[in-house]
């Protein structure tokens, strides 16, 4: 802005201002830069008593008032400044100022272009609009905006940098790497920016890392480390690209001693490092493999991921026991992983012993899961742990843990030691925490009743152990008992009220039971203490909390505020977005390449992120909600009187009047409620530093989301399920979320293309089976639709019913579950035996035997799939009466602290 | 009897009062009332009352408090001594409760919980002790508690492991638990 309008303030107008106000005009713009808008504004006053339609003045006056917090002014003065003076690029520089403060980049963009046309070479206009692009990621406008840049100034660094970064984000990494060159050519010998430090390294391993993206290009990258070497101060960086680029080009013993080298640096313990490792001993070298290896999450690896054969796993245990317990005795990762690559049952059993011991007379809350990491099984040619209790029950690791602790359980009781054999006295913690293990298998294999006897045991032996609390708490949650869960948790929490986990953690619980008000209670014990609580959270970004709590309300059917707080969440993904801005510029200033690389990469799979995701389903679940169900909004009108018997209207009026003095009860609150909250507002208005962000007034302004109501259903969950299918096209549930919104809005072909892409991802799912029947009995009721969207119908829609009819497809399936050993889950039989029944393919009884015959025992059994499967039942109507009951028998039986189904 | 353990100290706040609490209630066949937990928070004062931690988890309590000796205070209950009775200018530091859970007894943390207050007036008494954020007198004179007659292990511990004196009984000391009578166990320092 500076450059642009003082050195040229006149520009554009055809009536330039006198040497006195074009002086103020200069002024006006240092006061504006240096946030002294109070003088700014006041000297274009000045201005604008002599020449009231000057219109820069007045697009910098608008601009100034602005960030006073003076929105709609500030527009109506941009404007007007712009309609008196069309030709210049000061007001269009300022209309797009305005615009990127509303966060409205396309139309900033527009107006930084026009700018443009009548001053092209602006430096600053110029810069501005490359930041919008790349924010935008209109990657070609960036490349060409700083392809100008540079050309007009070829001496300044972060235009070298830009220009080769929007090339490399074009795709175009040979061009990225020769500007960097050119770059590095301009610089005269004995150049301190040639010398090592910090830019010059991280440049050199930018420069690296655009070698390595070539496809196999390892080779070239690998030189160029050896060359750059004398600059790179992150010294690890360089080693572990060196060994992976050794890797990747098969130089296995190089890189094994490189993976060496890296371990001698303190890296024992990075489970990714381990990996590495272990593809150099085994060999391994596909791209694919090695990718997903070095990406692996916590402490899984390359023993844990792929399956690997017995001659495989004896070379690593060799490699391990001889090569690294000797350097690295204490590392604990050393000390883990060859505990995955045992041979056989026993031998895993008799290395976890040692280990678990340890653990226990540490006290390590965390033993239980992390002893569930060994409970691996194969699937789709990969290792992933077990997490259904019927798969658990039956893992033969799992038997021998629970054989082994059970063991440590009784000779612990009986003599204080792991084993009556041992020398060694155990102190009283270590019972302790053996029963808190024990408990915690239990909760594995779902028998939670149990589990919750022998924390009551632990509790018996220390009442002030927190964490036996919160597991319990979390047993009788799963267990059905969501009110005795938050009761225990609370009492947990009470006897530690400086944890904040366990806070939070209580008010999570509370939210599940259904209590919003004592959850809110609860969490500000740990918010700001002054003004709105919620507010607070907001700032914070607290997206579990609000999570949490839409779904609470959702459940309660209080739709407009639950979708209040899924929208809040949405408002924080689109913040972190905003938040790339400030990098764009300082990445390039500071030359952190790499890592702002990462950011635009991070930013770019925003929207992919899980938090995103559940605010998201919640919104379309709620609308959906709303469409099919457009009675839910109307409840304030009056019935219709006039068709009812006396006794009934007297009952209507009377659940009239009654609705009434509630809703004005409310009212009443909410409206105290504000009247206090407005007093703590005014007071951190004072203390806030024209914070003038749009949308800070988020939670206060429509706390119930009447407005969000009023909106289209369809059109809303229309666009976020196209957001979430562009960024989340991997998750089966983006499918069915798409399947939900495209079959109300007839657009069958969408429809039809997402139950391919759920299949695609998992075929077995119920969500998916109900979808496939929807979708199938859709199509047959809406006959042949013209044109090629009908061909394709006609000719894709069997491809996916195994090209079966509707009842044969369902007949296959009962048939299916009907076969001793299937594997059908709960849900799945819950929901072929609902289809079934819904498209009369067959009979009630058929339908319920799915369930009552194995339900109870198949995988997939919880409570809530339980009361899924029960509210299914029920609503077979007195066909299914006693096949319901028999059910909540067998409920009650597996699960008796279930509270409630239905 | 197993080996002894180690335990580390920690203060007792309105944070995790509730712990003691929970220490007290299975340890004591008397119930202690809102008053007693409260008072024990205000006085914040971390060497007259403490937690034993072992292995992360609150094992034990102490709770003492410092007041004055009256003329004619024969350890008596408070409530029999003449309120309006002068000041000898002597303190006495009483125990209030000593608690170890059950499954950690036996293991010396009693011991270490009253070897901690006894070094306490030790420190006040060498004029050692830190005084800036509590205000204690000069001196401690003795060192006292009731205990219940049957309690002999109660009454072994204190008389055998830390020479305290076994005094006169106090008929009638305790309202709900039977048999009602203590002694009174002190010691001069």
């Amino acid at each position: 802005m500076s450059t642009a309008a003082s050195d040229n303030p006149q520009a554009g107008a055809g009536r330039p201002l006198p040497k006195k106000e074009a002086d103020l005009f200069k002024n006006v713009v240092k006061h504006y830069e240096m946030k002294q808008y109070k003088k700014a504004i006041k000297q274009a006053d000045t201005i604008l008593k002599k020449f009231p339609n000057h219109g820069e003045t007045l697009a910098m006056k608008g601009l100034t008032l602005n960030y006073m917090s003076k929105r709609e002014e500030a527009h109506a003065l941009v404007k007007q400044g712009l309609t008196m003076d069309m030709r210049s690029h000061v007001c269009w520089h300022v209309y797009g100022l305005l615009h990127r403060s509303d966060r409205n980049y396309n139309e900033a963009i527009k107006a930084y272009k026009q700018a443009l046309r009548i001053d092209s070479d602006n430096l600053q206009i110029l810069r501005d609009l490359s930041m919008l692009q790349i924010q935008m990621r209109d990657l070609h406008g960036f490349m060409v905006t700083r392809h100008t840049l540079l050309t007009l100034k070829s001496n300044g660094k972060p235009n070298w940098l830009a220009f080769a970064m929007a090339r490399h984000l074009t795709g175009d990494l040979r061009g990225a790497i020769s500007v960097i060159d050119i770059y590095l050519g301009t610089l005269s010998e004995g150049s301190p920016e040639l010398d090592r430090g910090f830019e010059s390294s991280e440049l050199a391993l930018y420069r690296n890392s655009l070698l390595a993206e070539i496809p196999n290009n390892y080779e070239e990258a690998l030189k160029h480390l050896d060359e750059c070497q004398s600059v790179v101060v992150d010294t690890g960086a360089l080693i572990t690209a060196r060994a992976k680029y050794q890797l990747k080009l098969g130089d296995f013993d190089t890189a094994h001693s490189t993976t060496l080298r890296l371990f001698e640096r303190g890296t024992t313990d990075d489970f990714r490092i381990q990996s590495l490792y272990m593809l150099c001993v085994l060999k391994i070298n596909d791209e694919k493999v090695v990718d997903e290896a070095l990406r692996l999450k916590g402490t899984r690896t390359l023993a844990s991921y792929l399956p690997l054969t017995n001659e495989q796993k004896q070379t690593l245990r060799t490699a391990y026991r001889e090569e690294l317990a000797p350097l690295y005795p204490k590392s604990y990762a050393v000390q883990r992983i060859p505990l995955a690559l045992m041979h056989d049952q026993d031998e895993l059993v008799a290395a976890l012993d040692p280990f678990c011991r340890r653990d226990l007379t540490k006290g390590v809350p965390s033993l239980c899961s992390e002893l569930g990491c060994f409970l691996l099984l194969e699937k789709n040619g990969l290792l992933v742990k077990a997490e259904d209790p019927v798969d658990i029950k039956e893992h033969p690791t799992f038997q021998s843990l629970v054989k082994m602790v059970d063991g440590y359980v009784e000779n612990l009781t009986a003599c204080n030691k792991f084993a009556a054999s041992d020398e060694t006295e155990e102190a009283p913690s270590t019972l302790l925490w053996t029963l808190y293990l024990r408990a915690g298998l239990y909760e594995l294999e779902a028998d939670y009743g149990k589990g919750i006897e022998m924390l009551d045991k632990c509790l018996e032996h220390t009442p002030t152990a927190v964490d036996v609390y919160e597991l319990k708490s979390r047993l009788l949650r799963k267990a059905g008992d969501m009110k005795a869960a938050v009761e225990a948790l609370d009492q947990g929490r009470d006897l530690d009220r400086q944890d904040r986990y366990i806070n939070n953690q209580t008010t999570r619980y509370m939210l599940l039971a259904g209590m919003e008000e004592e959850a809110l209670k609860r969490i500000s014990l740990f918010t700001r203490h002054e003004g709105n609580p919620e507010q607070n959270l907001f700032d914070m970004q607290c997206s579990w909390y609000e999570l949490e709590l839409a779904a609470c309300l959702r459940r309660k059917g209080e739709w407009g505020r639950s979708l209040k707080k899924y929208s809040a969440v949405v408002k924080h993904f689109a913040d972190y977005s905003e938040d790339q801005f400030d990098f764009h510029a300082y990445c390039l200033r500071k030359v952190t390449l790499r890592s702002y690389i990462e950011v635009l990469r991070f930013e770019d799979k925003l929207y992919g992120e899980d938090y995103y995701f559940e605010a998201v389903s919640g919104i379309i679940a709620i609308y959906l909600h709303l469409y099919d169900n457009p009675d839910l909004l109307k409840n304030d009108e009056e019935p219709d009187y006039s068709k009812m018997t006396a006794a009934e209207r007297k009952k209507a009026k009377n659940i009239a009047r009654k609705k009434k003095k509630a809703q004005e009860k409310k009212e009443a609150e909410q409206k105290e409620k504000e009247a206090a909250q407005n007093g703590s507002k005014n007071n951190n208005a004072n203390s806030k530093k024209g914070g003038g962000k749009p949308g800070s007034d988020v939670v206060e302004e429509d706390p119930n989301g009447e407005e969000l109501l009023k909106k289209d259903p369809l059109e809303e969950s229309q666009k976020f399920v196209s957001i979430v299918s562009k960024f989340a096209p991997n998750c089966f549930d983006t499918w069915i979320l798409q399947y939900d919104v495209s079959i109300r809005r007839k657009k069958y072909m969408l429809a039809l293309q997402a139950l391919y892409r759920a299949r695609s991802i998992d075929s077995e799912r119920s969500e998916y089976i109900s979808r496939l029947v929807d979708f199938s009995t859709k199509m047959n009721a809406v006959g042949d639709l013209p044109g090629p969207v009908g061909t394709i119908l006609k000719e894709e829609t069997p491809h996916l019913l195994d090209n079966k009819s509707v009842k044969e497809f369902l007949d296959a399936a009962v048939a299916k579950i009907g076969q001793t050993g299937s594997k059908a889950t709960l849900p799945v039989r819950t929901s072929v035996a609902k289809a079934l029944v819904d498209t009369k393919a067959g009979s009630v009884s058929t339908a319920a035997a799915l369930i009552l015959d194995g339900g109870i025992s198949a995988k997939g059994v919880s409570v809530q799939s339980c009361s899924d499967a029960f509210a299914v039942l029920k609503s077979f109507g007195g066909e299914a009466a006693s096949a319901a009951d028999k059910w909540v028998a067998q409920v009650k039986e597996r699960f008796p602290l279930a509270q409630s189904l239905s | 009897m197993g080996r002894s353990l180690q335990v580390e100290f920690g203060a007792i706040t309105s944070d995790n009062v509730e712990q003691l609490r929970k220490v007290n209630t299975v340890s004591f066949p008397v119930t202690y009332n809102e008053g007693f937990y409260q008072d024990v928070v205000k006085r914040n004062n971390e060497h007259l009352n403490k937690f034993a931690y072992y292995n992360g988890f609150v094992v034990g309590a102490v709770c003492t408090r410092i007041e004055p000796i009256k003329a004619g205070d024969n350890h008596a209950p408070p409530t029999a001594v003449d309120v309006e009775a002068p000041l000898t200018g002597q303190h006495r530091l009483y125990i209030m409760t000593l608690a170890v859970l059950a499954a950690y007894r036996g293991r010396g943390i009693g011991a270490q919980l009253i070897q901690s207050v006894l070094d306490y007036c030790d420190a006040i008494n060498d004029g050692t002790a830190s005084t800036e954020k509590n205000v204690v007198p000069k001196r401690i004179d003795e060192i006292a508690l009731h205990v219940q007659i049957s309690n002999e292990d109660a009454i072994r511990f204190y008389t055998h492991k830390f020479g305290f004196e076994k005094g006169d009984m106090v008929e009638n000391y305790y309202r709900r638990i039977d048999p009602p009578h203590c002694y009174i166990l002190s010691k001069k320092l």
